[in-house]
């Protein structure tokens, strides 16, 4: 299990958005977590790298690396 | 010295073999080709990415497509664009482009115009109703007869081909116009604006782009362009049968091509209306007196397919020269007599070669470089360009289709190689002797060759990942996920 962290953030901005995710998310915690993780995702990067792997490939096998 | 002043005009689905100058033996460009003769033609013009979200985020800002890490769609928050670049020297920029979904403030594309004009307003959203593929066009009895004909291929394929005729039959029963028919304003209506913008400015430089959207499927052309290509015998109500039968998913690629050359006079109809227009945008620039100091760029996002290797329209499913190669024509006011350029020239580094010529500094995110040096000496060099796309995604809105393998082209003058990274495959072709892309050459054949276009694949990835503009990919991110919150999603469709 991942430990926790206490981070401050505005009284006024989180009044905001738990007005504005009403019923999407079960708390704030659950928003920004889910925020976050978006944000810092890399899917996009592990399919370039695996694409470059494809093509490292192919020159060995040409003999050319 | 006066600045110089630049339009750039993009023409959707605009194939390279389509217009006179670079040798279509139909008269659909004229004007173009007039202008050719007093202009920098590149022959060998060549997309950095299809269809239209895949292309822009090059021409715009130079930069390839996936390089922000496919998940980020058109112009990042905050990324700098010839558009930002011109206006931050003092130029008044505008944007009037006909209503391409894709090219919309959403997406960044207004970033950097004093006036952007999309004309979404104006687009007709409704699918073509009396079609198998519109639901909204079935009733509850047919929508019943259409699932239980499913039951067998051949009851299901029977369904469909009375359900199409049916569906003429009503069709044919009401009386529309091409122009009532036609879902993007045409060429005259987005000039019209251009004119009134043009009427509007001081003295200062400016920066003017409009995208036309009238080669854009459907093909509902003004029926003076449909005459002027000699095939005014198609009507309206035959151009409304002819789309819906083109767009018919249940029929052999055979069947289609009974229809093929009345669709291509429907296209060829809408080049010439944009071409047409193009004189009439000129002769406003005279009008006001910047023609003379004007540098203009008429290009495209990408081309259309016709069946060549069985598809129709532009879905990024492969990446042939129908696709990819566009035309590009740069006039500049200096410039006597024609030149052409016949060096593969990425759309990436047209921004940037703009910018050079205004003498006006190039952000240090564009990925592409002026070419200025070599348009002046008459001479580009051979070195490959790239196109790339996420391989099938023709709904950029789901995540997983963005997030597909990547389909890459890496193209010199002679020889093309096609990577599919989902098959783990590569294909190299040699242009200048099966120019329609029939023939894949053998596996080991030309290893050199094959070699240097991977040895430029490798580069390009290894570059694009290790430079990525983390900044920018973040507020990408961050637009997304808005977007992804927002209930006010519009219909999205042409690509």
């Amino acid at each position: 299990m991942s430990q926790n962290r206490t981070v401050t953030l505005p009284e006024e901005v989180c009044a905001e958005a738990e007005k504005w995710m009403a019923g999407s998310f079960q708390n704030l915690e659950a928003l920004l977590t889910f925020l976050l993780q978006e944000i810092v995702k890399d899917d996009a990067i592990k399919l370039d790298q695996a694409e470059e792997k494809i093509v490292e490939q192919r020159l060995k096998e040409l003999g050319y690396i | 010295m006066k600045k110089l002043s630049v339009v750039l005009v993009t023409v959707d689905c605009l194939r390279a073999d389509h217009v006179g100058f670079l040798g279509y033996s139909r008269p659909v460009t004229p004007v173009l080709d007039s202008l050719a003769k007093e202009s920098i033609v590149f022959s060998n013009a060549i997309v950095a990415g299809a269809p239209t979200y895949f292309s822009f985020p090059a021409t715009l800002a130079s930069r390839y497509p996936l390089s922000l890490g496919r998940d980020v769609l058109g112009i990042a928050p905050k990324e700098p664009t010839i558009a930002t670049a011109l206006r931050d020297s003092g130029y008044s920029t505008a944007a009037m482009l006909a209503g391409n979904p894709y090219l919309s403030a959403r997406f960044g594309y207004d970033q950097g115009f004093d006036t952007f004009r999309d004309f979404l307003d104006a687009v007709e959203p409704q699918e073509p109703q009396f079609s198998p593929a519109a639901a909204n066009g079935a009733s509850p009895l047919n929508r019943r007869i259409q699932a239980a004909s499913r039951g067998t291929a051949f009851t299901a394929s029977a369904y469909d081909e009375l359900y199409f005729w049916y569906c003429q039959w009503r069709a044919s029963r009401e009386n529309a116009s091409m122009d009532q028919l036609r879902r993007y304003p045409a060429a005259d209506v987005v000039v019209d604006q251009a004119r009134s913008w043009l009427s509007s400015l001081g003295d200062e430089p400016f920066f003017l782009w409009l995208h036309l959207m009238d080669p854009h499927h459907p093909y509902f052309p003004p029926e003076e362009a449909l005459a002027a290509v000699g095939a005014s015998q198609i009507t309206a109500r035959r151009a409304r049968f002819l789309n819906f039968f083109w767009n018919r998913g249940d029929v052999s690629p055979r069947r289609l091509q009974g229809y093929r050359d009345e669709v291509l006079s429907l296209y060829d109809a809408g080049v010439y209306w944009a071409d047409k227009q193009i004189a009439r945008l000129i002769q406003a620039l005279r009008h006001f007196q910047r023609w003379e100091n004007t540098v203009l760029a008429v290009t495209a996002d990408h081309g259309e397919e016709f069946l060549e290797h069985g598809a129709r329209y532009h879905s990024p499913n492969h990446l042939p020269e129908q696709l990819i190669h566009v035309p590009l024509l740069l006039r500049l006011p200096e410039a006597s007599g024609a030149r052409v350029l016949d060096g593969p020239f990425s759309l990436l580094h047209l921004a940037p070669t703009l910018l050079g010529l205004m003498d006006v500094p190039v952000p240090q995110t564009f990925q592409g470089r002026s070419y200025q040096k070599h348009i002046l000496s008459g001479e580009l060099p051979d070195d490959p360009v790239i196109s790339e796309c996420a391989d099938g995604c023709n709904n950029p809105f789901h995540v997983k289709e963005r997030l597909r393998p990547r389909l890459m082209t890496v193209r010199d003058r002679q020889y093309k190689l096609v990577l599919r990274f989902g098959e783990k495959k590569d294909d190299l072709y040699d242009l200048k002797n099966d120019p329609e892309e029939h023939l894949p050459l053998g596996a080991n054949a030309l290893p050199n060759i094959r070699a240097h276009l991977l040895q430029t694949a490798l580069a390009h990835l290894r570059t694009t990942r290790q430079n990525r503009n983390l900044d920018l990919a973040l507020h990408g991110r961050i637009r997304n996920l808005r977007q992804s919150f927002s209930s006010t999603l519009g219909p999205i469709r042409p690509h």
